[in-house]
């Protein structure tokens, strides 16, 4: 809730002092920033006529006197240029500069030179640079999120560019909350140690002034983690509804395409999934697939009811009625479609990638113990031919990540029968994964078989049954917040930052996990706020993975660690 | 409005006299505000009618946001007018009611007293019944014509409904609305140069590139002609 209407507010404020026709521009990182807490019908409502994009503008000569310019763009090095050149041929009468972040003296003084016509009336600051999805969850939609698993000699300059994005993330976020955190990282990761200490230095050196605020009792704590502690969750299949959606099919920017998936009338083609504005969605996003088809069907007949009632239109009165309620029956109409037509999609794939077999194996493996049973199941699926490509490669890779050591012969029986099964199978990639998120590259406890307390509870849980099998499945992060909530997170796994220290429990923590973040995660942290335990968490990643995106990661980065020993 | 809402509830008070002038200035008011919002509706139309040009999007812009102001406006219009209509038609059988159960004890209680009388108390609730009849005509008139106006209301408001943007569906996203923007940017160029060139292209051009050069012809030949005879 609170970065939601902390990036509402700030745009609010953009907008509510400068009067008359407005036009605003934004840059494409900032358009997904302002598409999920702002509705079109809202700009209008605050007179912004017209929405463009900066690059885009440059190519159209017509100049509109009567609009005044709002810009709210990040402040990189292209939209510097872009402001340069049309600050010098002005198109519209005034202009109003907001960057999303810090801007550089130098830039300051480039943007001063180049108005010679003196248009620009004020140059502001408003750390919006996060996209504000859910209202726990933000991401940064970096699109070289991949650079997190090569190590910093392949590629100094892409891997800069990726923390410095990252860094720049959180000290918007925290700026936003106008708090200061107190740091710490996971330890057995240097990307995370970096962008901790760089985060660090920002905070509390570079900008000492900017983020001193009004000390609290206990400053928040900002958690920095590796998306490779936890490799399992990314690659398992969701059951949840907004988490199933995004695995399926793919949520970007709460937007949901569905051209792709055979033919649909046109307004149902691309569609909104936003807790937000859809009541019906916020009461079920976190349900899993069966209750939501309860829930759908009864506000089907709900709606069928309305509709029946409609359509026995016989006196003037009923007339008024019924135009009366219109719009209400109209969005009503929509929203109904829309869920309709997600769920039945989604069912259509479940039945064709026959995603209930594989998905059970799937959370066995992730879950419960038993190597021979594991081994025998997952060959089977194997032979299994309507099983697909990506659906096997996801069961190899979850046996490897488990069964990483135990029966070596057995691994490589899996590897080659995955590489003759699948022609697409780029090999190595398996291998791959182990190397990156292998057990001793973990921390975390990720199969709960580390310490006798963890066995033990696993023991139990096995004897007493779950209750459904698909969902059983936690993602580590919810240990994580467990034992930060007892207050013991242990320092030799996730170590301060410098000097920094805090005795007891935070009452705010951010989780920021590089690598991307999963709606699974987001599922548990909003679950986990919604018992109110004192602790507000807030989770946030450069990406919001599905398995075909940490699957892309994977690839890129290996076909770049690949040719960069081939240079070397 | 705020007049309006004055006046219905002037109406709606119980009065001792016929009420007639209230009537008017409610139908007058009424009548009024249908009219502004009638021509609101034709200005916007024309508003898109003006044809495409750079700032097209700013009109359509604008055109969807006022649309959305008159919608709320004449919902709050027929609001009014529903409550009004429910209570008018509540006095009216009210009003009735207590005409015919006034009726009904004048009559008990007079044939309790004199038969003689019996002659001109009949005459007297004739007198009565014939009154409360034209009351009744009269109050269904009044029904009548809130009732077309509402009907009237109804139909702008479908206008409206087709410009105004449901709230919460893709149609109400800012980076949808850009992507669109470009797409029929880059569609209206495309055919743009597609008709350049199947002009250049065309049999005119030919046609008359091949005129010229025959009368260039002839005029030489001609000249020719001169100078050798």
């Amino acid at each position: 809730m609170v970065l939601v209407s902390a990036a509402r507010e700030y745009v609010n404020r953009m907008l509510q002092d400068i009067s008359g026709m407005k036009v605003l521009i934004l840059d494409s990182q900032t358009v997904s920033i302002v598409s999920v807490v702002y509705s079109q019908s809202e700009l209008l409502q605050k007179e912004v006529f017209l929405v463009e994009l900066v690059d885009s503008i440059s190519k159209s000569k017509e100049s509109m006197s009567h609009l005044k310019a709002v810009y709210f763009l990040r402040p990189t090095l292209e939209n510097i240029q872009h402001l340069r050149r049309q600050l010098a041929n002005p198109r519209f009468g005034e202009s109003h500069l907001f960057f999303s972040n810090m801007l550089k003296d130098t830039q300051i003084h480039i943007l001063a030179d180049s108005d010679e016509q003196e248009v620009v009336q004020q140059v502001q600051e408003y750390y919006a640079d996060f996209v504000a999805i859910d209202p726990y969850h933000f991401t940064l939609n970096i699109p070289s999120n991949h650079m997190y698993m090569l190590p910093a000699v392949v590629d100094p300059p892409g891997l800069q560019q990726l923390c410095d994005r990252i860094v720049d993330g959180i000290s918007a976020v925290f700026l936003a909350l106008k708090r200061r955190p107190v740091i710490r990282y996971q330890r057995t990761s240097d990307v995370a140690k970096r962008i901790a200490q760089e985060t660090s230095k920002l905070m509390y050196q570079q900008e000492s002034g900017l983020f001193d605020f009004r000390r609290t009792e206990m400053s928040p704590l900002l958690l920095i983690v590796d998306r490779r502690d936890d490799p399992v969750t990314p690659l398992l299949n969701q059951w949840t509804y907004q988490a199933m959606v995004h695995e399926l099919v793919g949520i970007h920017d709460n937007k949901v395409d569905l051209s792709s998936t055979g033919k649909l009338p046109k307004d149902q083609q691309e569609v909104v999934l936003s807790s937000e504005q859809d009541a019906f969605f916020k009461a079920n996003m976190y349900e899993n697939f069966g209750d939501i088809g309860m829930s759908i069907k009864r506000m089907v007949d709900d709606f069928q009811q309305v509709a029946k009632s409609n359509q026995n239109i016989q006196t003037i009165e009923d007339m008024a009625k019924f135009v009366d309620s219109y719009p209400e029956y109209r969005k009503m109409h929509g929203n109904v479609s829309k869920h309709v037509t997600l769920v039945t999609e989604m069912s259509k794939i479940v039945e064709e990638r026959k995603l209930m077999l594989v998905s059970e194996r799937e959370q066995d493996l992730a879950c419960n113990g038993g190597q021979v049973a594991a081994f025998e199941a997952v060959t089977n699926l194997l032979s299994n031919e309507s099983v697909s490509d990506i659906d096997r490669l996801r069961l190899v890779m979850l046996y490897a990540l488990r069964y990483e050591k135990e029966s070596p012969v057995q691994l490589m029986q899996l590897f080659n029968k995955l590489a003759s099964r699948s022609p697409k199978y780029k090999t190595g990639l398996v291998q791959f994964l182990l190397k990156q998120a292998g057990v001793d590259k973990r921390t975390g406890d990720l199969y709960g078989n580390r310490d006798l307390l963890n066995i033990a509870r696993n023991m139990a849980r096995g004897l007493k049954g779950v209750e459904n099998v698909y969902t059983q499945h936690q993602p580590l992060l919810f240990q994580t917040m467990e034992s930060i909530i007892k207050g013991r997170l242990r320092d030799v796994d996730y170590p301060f930052v410098g000097n920094h220290f805090q005795q007891g429990r935070p009452q705010d923590v951010v989780i920021f996990v590089v690598g991307g973040t999963t709606y699974e995660e987001s599922r548990s942290v909003a679950l986990q706020n919604a018992i109110n335990s004192g602790i507000r968490f807030i989770l946030g990643g450069s990406v919001v993975l599905n398995s075909k995106r940490f699957l892309k990661d994977l690839e890129e980065a290996q076909r770049i660690a690949k040719s960069s020993t081939n240079v070397v | 409005m705020v007049e309006l809402a004055k006046a219905h509830a002037k109406a709606l008070m119980p009065s001792f006299g016929d009420g007639k002038e209230d009537q008017l200035t409610i139908e007058g008011l009424t009548q009024e505000i249908t009219g502004l919002l009638r021509k609101s509706e034709k200005q916007l139309k024309r508003l898109a009618a003006a044809g495409p040009s750079e700032d097209s999007n700013v009109r359509k812009n604008v055109q969807r946001s006022l649309a959305t102001d008159l919608q709320n406006l004449s919902m709050e219009l027929r609001k009014k007018q529903s409550t009004y209509l429910k209570r008018l038609r509540q006095q009216k059988e009210g009003q009735d009611g207590d005409d015919l159960e006034m009726n009904l004890n004048g009559g008990r209680s007079i044939i309790d007293d004199d038969n003689l009388d019996d002659m001109v108390f009949n005459e007297h609730q004739m007198t009565k019944l014939k009154k409360s009849e034209a009351i009744t005509v009269e109050r269904e008139r009044e029904i009548q014509q809130v009732v077309e106006s509402v009907n009237e209301l109804a139909q702008i408001m479908k206008d409206l409904s087709v410009l105004v943007i449901d709230q919460g569906t893709i149609v109400d996203r800012i980076d949808y609305n850009i992507q669109n923007v470009a797409t029929t940017v880059e569609e209206g160029l495309k055919q743009l140069q597609k008709a350049d060139r199947t002009q250049k292209r065309g049999g005119m051009v030919m046609c008359a590139t091949v005129l010229v050069i025959m009368c260039a012809v002839m005029l030489v030949l001609l000249i020719l002609k001169t100078i050798l005879f």
